[in-house]
């Protein structure tokens, strides 16, 4: 009896510790606990959240992606870039001026192409993902300056805005995709075979090699899906900010890293999941909240930050132990 | 499982599909370069101009809105009293941040010039109550946001907006600032419009640092 409820307890750990979260902060402030600052909180989740999915699934398969971040500002950049000056090919005397459905299908494109070169990289040339993916990191950063020339591109217009500061029925864009996103990602992580690869090569990539799985292949998907939402997450910064900025996303990927592992999925993969991840982003997303109501100091907010993800790891260590 | 042939047919159908959507929906269309070109002049022609902007608000909105600031005196007297109740009566925020403003006006002695503010007493006896006039550079979006004339809302991007203030700042350095640092003679009496810009709890409040819009001689 007691073991069962202490492995409910370590499952159901990050959901308390958002239920207490959510309790202090509306006992300690008035503004917290109102509707408005509700959908003021998912929505600055929203990018964080994009991220964290496809870390999520990166980490299930024990591995990690530094450069989400970085692929965030690319992707933001090139799209933002197509809308606004076109692409010219001097050449053929032309100019390519992109839709916003072009554009957007650009940024996503290009997010999807960073994951894949990060999974072609760790897969066929075997570099640890630490360091491959870091090699991702400069490089996107560096394309990102290039392509910008470090100026931010603004003034992209009120329809691609709308994917970052539109209201559908009440409820921000930004909010919608990433629910769907969540809805697309739980979905395909718990009723499709892929999912099920995806926790196979995480638990144990040998004996998932063994029973005839093609690791390089769900690798190499999984880190071009984490490109991809990276992608997506770049497109709504921008639009929010209607602006693509050149250093946009700095330091993302640690607040990523920092969801998945507060949301409970194990580092050393094959074990956690994406509604774990959810939470581990509203338990951030609460406490920044919740310390900026309460005057609490932003240099303060990242010690509390990095005490929480230390508890995190720690408590999954502990019950790991307990296994 | 499915066959080749089955995979075949799902690819080829969503293959469709996509070439479907890119018809009604296209990604981009080619445009000659040089139609391109004078797309483009045309385009910047019709830009955001936030000099023309701001001149027609400075004299159609900002000016006459002079009346509508909170007498300086009234309002130390208030934050002395209680800061939070005069925050919450006289003041404005923007959304949920901790920011807040005070429009205010009134005239005071001329007490000190210093290289970027002039020390104005707008209240003599025991309890001198002392304003700072910026007369240096002016940073942050006090005029913009004090005032209440101006709401994000009607602005197509927080770009735009921006300009808005920094052109305000700019053309309050250019055409404010040299009257002031030339009115400002100690022992002089000045009067003043402008707005104030609180960061936080932790900011001083005495004295309060005011950006002028308006500033004379008495």
């Amino acid at each position: 009896m007691l073991k069962l409820d202490r492995t409910h307890l370590a499952r159901f750990q990050s959901l308390i510790a958002l239920t207490v979260l959510l309790v202090g902060m509306s006992l300690l402030s008035d503004s917290f606990l109102t509707l408005e600052n509700g959908l003021n909180i998912l929505r600055q989740i929203s990018v964080n959240l994009c991220l964290s999915i496809g870390m999520t699934l990166i980490i299930l398969t024990a591995g990690i992606d530094l450069s989400v971040g970085a692929i965030l500002a690319l992707s933001g950049a090139v799209a933002a870039g197509l809308l606004k000056n076109g692409l010219r090919l001097e050449l053929l005397g032309m100019e390519l001026q992109f839709t916003v459905l072009g554009s957007i299908a650009a940024g996503l494109l290009v997010g999807a192409g960073a994951g894949f070169f990060n999974g072609v990289t760790i897969t066929r040339f075997k570099l640890p993902p630490f360091v491959a993916t870091l090699g991702m990191f400069s490089i996107a950063r560096g394309l990102t300056m290039l392509w910008t020339g470090g100026f931010p591109v603004t003034g992209l217009g009120q329809s691609f805005g709308a994917i970052g500061t539109g209201v559908f029925l009440g409820i921000p864009v930004p909010v919608w995709i990433t629910a769907s996103l969540v809805g697309i990602f739980v979905l395909l992580t718990r009723r499709t075979r892929f999912g099920r690869h995806i926790y196979a090569v995480g638990g144990n990539e040998r004996a998932a090699l063994l029973t005839g799985l093609r690791v390089d292949r769900i690798k190499v998907a999984v880190y071009t899906l984490g490109g991809m939402l990276a992608g997506v997450a770049g497109l709504i910064v921008t639009a929010r900010l209607d602006s693509a900025q050149p250093n946009a996303g700095l330091g993302y990927e640690l607040d990523s890293i920092a969801a998945v592992v507060i949301g409970g999925t194990s580092l050393s993969g094959g074990r956690g999941s994406v509604m774990g991840t959810v939470i581990g982003c509203l338990i951030i997303g609460v406490l920044n909240n919740g310390l900026f109501l309460l005057n609490v100091s932003p240099f303060w907010q990242q010690v509390v930050k990095g005490f929480v993800i230390l508890a995190a790891v720690a408590i999954d260590r502990m019950s790991a132990q307990e296994r | 499982m499915k066959s080749s042939r089955q995979r075949w047919v799902i690819r080829g159908t969503i293959a469709a599909a996509c070439v479907v959507a890119v018809w009604f929906w296209p990604l981009f269309q080619i445009v000659p370069l040089e139609q391109a070109e004078q797309e483009s002049l045309a385009a910047e022609a019709e830009s955001f101009d936030p000099a023309a902007f701001v001149e027609k608000f400075w004299n159609e909105q900002l000016i006459p809105a002079e009346s509508r600031a909170v007498d300086a005196q009234k309002l130390i007297a208030a934050i002395q009293e209680d800061h939070a109740k005069a925050r919450k009566t006289r003041g404005r925020s923007v959304g949920l941040s901790s920011t807040y403003y005070y429009f205010i006006s009134g005239t005071g002695r001329v007490t000190r010039v210093e290289r970027n503010t002039v020390a104005l007493v707008i209240r003599q006896g025991a309890d001198d109550a002392e304003v700072l006039l910026e007369s240096g550079p002016i940073f942050g979006n006090a005029v913009r946001d004090a005032t209440g004339l101006l709401d994000v809302n009607d602005y197509a991007n927080s770009q735009d907006f921006n300009r808005i203030s920094s052109e305000i700042n700019r053309r309050i350095e250019a055409q404010v600032l040299p009257t002031l640092r030339k009115v400002a003679v100690v022992g002089g009496t000045v009067r003043f419009v402008g707005c104030v810009q609180i960061t936080d709890e932790t900011t001083d409040l005495s004295p309060l640092r005011v950006v002028p819009f308006i500033a004379e001689a008495q």
